[in-house]
């Protein structure tokens, strides 16, 4: 049952949407905007339409998924433990945290070309630049994160008879979890623009290349198409994915995260 | 981490090695400059040995003697100064105007719950699209050129400035604003004297992550449109298949944004917000 | 200084837990003279703070009228000075330009403020403050450059909510003798809002006790001035009114 409540809550959220939906409309009609300069929302509808029926869009939007969720997975699963064994003796954290910064400052998009150098134009190479935003943004705050960890926890932990290893998991892991949620978050963010930003340039099929392939074409409604699916695909992956991973470590364990 | 027992009869072990990593540890906080440089070194050092070793094709990996040269050649013959000007004024500029157009913005919507209604979601959704996702209908409106790029990096910098804006607005606490009201301030005096100077600290953390997302932009849009930058000195090196600019550029980003990030901006967020005891964060 | 009366004031709001309106205070008439010292007291709940924040003007009365002296006032302005439980200083600026900023709001050059200010400052001890920021001090030192912050800029009326309610029971001490040796000097209007019994005794010429909204009591408090936690602590008049309020403020 979908309570009034959030019913209501869903309306105010989508309303001003419709509104800048008719706004949009209206503006194009009166200003007899060429639909070379932006379409109106019709033949943008049309697009869609077609290009769902033709099996196009649903190729891009998996090939732009699929990188996506390889690079990710792999990324975070690197870096987790990485910077997790960096993170728990201080001589080892203090050597490494400027290198990891360094390196997640660099990370994403400033990799394509060497990228698409050492992997060629296409899969590889895209795939690497995600997997490189991820990996080192969430190792640099894992490793933030478990350094963050205050002593006393330690010393509790380790007085009520911890081993290693249930420090790890009962006192590190959880610690540091609200770092590695806003790394992933940050990494994540880096990811998605990397890969729409090597789609445009190393491949030929995704979402990225879609836009950027229309482009040569004057098709300004598959260019709109391509923006508003990009735009939904990410706010899913942040209502669904990022939003309750955030309520369900950081909110829920009332957690400071570690600056 | 070893947990060394001590009693009062038993002397406590530590071994040579510990001793030397508790050295290292000291030093590295009291010497806070030369512990961010140094792990560097062992990194270009074995850098240097892998590209000797032949383990890599030279054309993949080049040594770090070869990136000082064409640096030292770039330098030599102006391409280099003059692709970082581009860059860095591109940058600059995108950012000058998208926080003129952000804090503004982040005020409003922060002060006025009508204000937020109306402009959050849509705020949200024009994020959600992304600043590179603009690329393809700006070359058709502005062409490959200054506007373009200009516009990207504006949009970039925007949002998180927007949003941290807001958030910073929102964290300063009633009270201050009543304090203010009772000691004669009006409404609009109030949002100079109490409501931006309280939201001082965020607007930092909007700014630091808006040049983060910022100059990523600038690259992608440098590498796309092409004219000059060192996003255009790194790709048109892959086309010409030559490592040694891309490896350069990606060193030279690199070390500018960690020592603006670091030793320019944090230092800033740090000194608002801490001088004054505000602490609240947000990416 | 003027004097603060209230007539027949009330504040209704719509209490969103209990889904229901609620009224904090009904039909309150007080009047406080020019120069007096006024504690109302009552427990939790009682609706003491709504009653401050009305009278402040942050909220708005649903009935009844806020006199200065002869004139109506509604929302908030400088002749009402409030000094908050939670100190409310601004957090950027030093403890000179907060005391200074009442005067700042109203053009006063900078000179001539900070003059004011140190002036100020000299009176509560704290001179030697006056270029730290507020959160390099100790809660006791915040909360006296709060009162002098709001007198400095010379309110017709000063409303304290509570102030001494987030200190340590030492400093309280020692600010409540403070406050009555400055009121002692300058003489404001006082208005004190406190569920400290001993405190609103020790403090006021006159406690009122508030109960589920409406003022049950009006006890005149005939102390010699100046007063002194030594002398009074076991002086048998202060401990016989204490428990006369006490016993008002429990039967309610």
């Amino acid at each position: 049952m979908i309570r009034p409540a959030r019913l209501a809550a869903a309306a105010t959220f989508v309303l001003p949407l419709l509104v800048l939906l008719a706004i949009w409309e209206a503006v194009v009609r009166v200003f007899d905007v060429s639909p070379r300069v932006f379409p109106a929302i019709e033949p943008v509808a049309q697009a869609g339409a077609a290009a769902i029926a033709d099996g196009t869009l649903i190729r891009h939007i998996g090939a732009s998924l699929g990188r996506i969720a390889l690079g990710t997975a792999i990324g975070i699963v690197l870096a987790v433990p990485l910077g997790v064994a960096m993170g728990t003796h201080r001589a080892v954290s203090a050597f490494f945290t400027p290198l990891l910064r360094f390196f997640s400052v660099l990370a994403g998009i400033a990799w394509i070309p060497i990228a698409t150098l050492w992997f060629g134009y296409g899969f590889g190479a895209i795939t690497f630049v995600i997997f490189n935003a991820v990996f080192f943004v969430v190792a640099y705050n894992t490793l933030l994160g478990v350094t963050g960890i205050a002593m006393p926890l330690r010393h509790a932990a380790a007085s009520l008879g911890a081993t290693r290893w249930q420090l790890l998991t009962e006192v590190l892991l959880p610690g540091a979890l609200p770092n590695i949620v806003t790394g992933i978050r940050t990494g994540l963010g880096f990811a998605w623009r990397g890969l729409i930003a090597a789609e445009m340039i190393a491949t030929n099929v995704g979402l990225g290349y879609m836009l950027f392939v229309a482009r040569d074409f004057y098709r300004t409604e598959v260019i709109v198409l391509g923006m508003v699916v990009i735009g939904v695909l990410w706010l899913l992956i942040d209502r669904l994915l990022l939003a309750p991973l955030e309520r369900a470590t950081i909110e829920r364990w009332g957690l400071v995260r570690a600056a | 981490m070893r947990t060394a027992t001590a009693s009062a009869t038993v002397p406590l072990e530590v071994s040579p090695w510990q001793r030397l990593l508790g050295v290292y540890v000291r030093w590295s906080s009291r010497n806070p400059w030369l512990a961010s440089v140094l792990p560097f070194v062992p990194v270009v050092v074995a850098w240097a040995a892998i590209a000797k070793s032949g383990l890599f094709p030279p054309v993949f990996l080049p040594g770090p003697v070869e990136v000082i040269q064409k640096f030292g050649t770039l330098m030599a013959n102006g391409i280099l100064p003059a692709y970082l000007e581009d860059s860095v004024v591109r940058l600059a500029a995108g950012t000058a105007v998208g926080m003129a157009l952000g804090i503004p913005l982040g005020l409003l919507i922060g002060m006025s719950d009508r204000a937020h209604r109306m402009l959050w979601p849509v705020l949200l959704f024009f994020q959600a699209i992304g600043d590179i996702a603009w690329l393809p209908i700006l070359l058709i409106w502005f062409g490959f050129g200054l506007t373009t790029m200009i516009f990207v990096i504006v949009y970039t910098v925007l949002f998180p400035v927007v949003l941290n804006t807001m958030l910073g607005v929102r964290s300063v606490p009633i009270e201050l604003h009543r304090a203010a009201l009772s000691l004669g301030a009006s409404k609009t005096r109030i949002v100079w004297e109490v409501v931006l100077p309280g939201a001082l600290p965020n607007i930092m953390t909007g700014l630091r992550n808006g040049l983060g997302f910022g100059w990523r932009a600038l690259i992608a849009a440098e590498i796309i449109v092409g004219t000059s930058g060192i996003g255009f000195l790194m790709f048109d090196a892959r086309r010409a298949g030559s490592v040694v600019e891309i490896l350069l550029g990606m060193i030279v980003l690199g070390v500018l944004w960690y020592v603006v990030d670091s030793w320019v901006l944090a230092p800033i967020e740090r000194a608002t917000g801490e001088r004054w005891g505000l602490v609240t964060r947000k990416d | 200084m003027k004097s603060l009366t209230l007539e027949h004031l009330e504040k209704t709001y719509f209490d969103p837990f209990a889904n229901r309106q609620v009224t904090a205070i009904r039909d309150i008439s007080l009047t406080i003279d020019a120069g007096d010292f006024v504690s109302v007291v009552g427990p939790s709940g009682c609706g003491k703070t709504t009653m401050l924040n009305t009278i402040a003007g942050f909220l708005a009365p649903t009935a009844g009228r806020i006199r200065v002296d002869d004139r109506v006032v509604s929302g908030p302005g400088p002749d009402r000075g409030v000094v908050f439980q939670s100190f409310a200083l601004f957090p950027w600026r030093t403890v000179l330009d907060n005391v200074a900023f009442g005067p700042k709001m109203r053009g006063v050059p900078k000179a001539k403020r900070h003059e004011i200010a140190r002036e100020y400052l000299a009176l509560a001890g704290l001179s030697h403050a006056a270029e730290r920021y507020p959160n390099e001090l100790s809660g006791g030192m915040q909360q006296r450059v709060g009162v002098v912050r709001a007198l400095a800029n010379e309110p017709d009326v000063l409303l304290m909510d509570e102030p001494f309610a987030a200190v340590d029971a030492q400093t309280r001490m020692t600010l409540q003798e403070e406050l009555t040796r400055i009121w002692g000097e300058r003489r404001p209007t006082v208005l004190f809002i406190t569920h400290d019994v001993n405190e609103a005794v020790f403090l006021a010429n006159r406690v009122v006790v508030l109960s589920h909204g409406s003022l049950l009591d009006d006890i005149t408090i005939d102390l010699p001035r100046p007063r002194v936690w030594d002398a009074l602590i076991e002086d048998a008049a202060f401990k016989s009114l204490a428990a006369r309020v006490l016993q008002r403020v429990r039967a309610a």
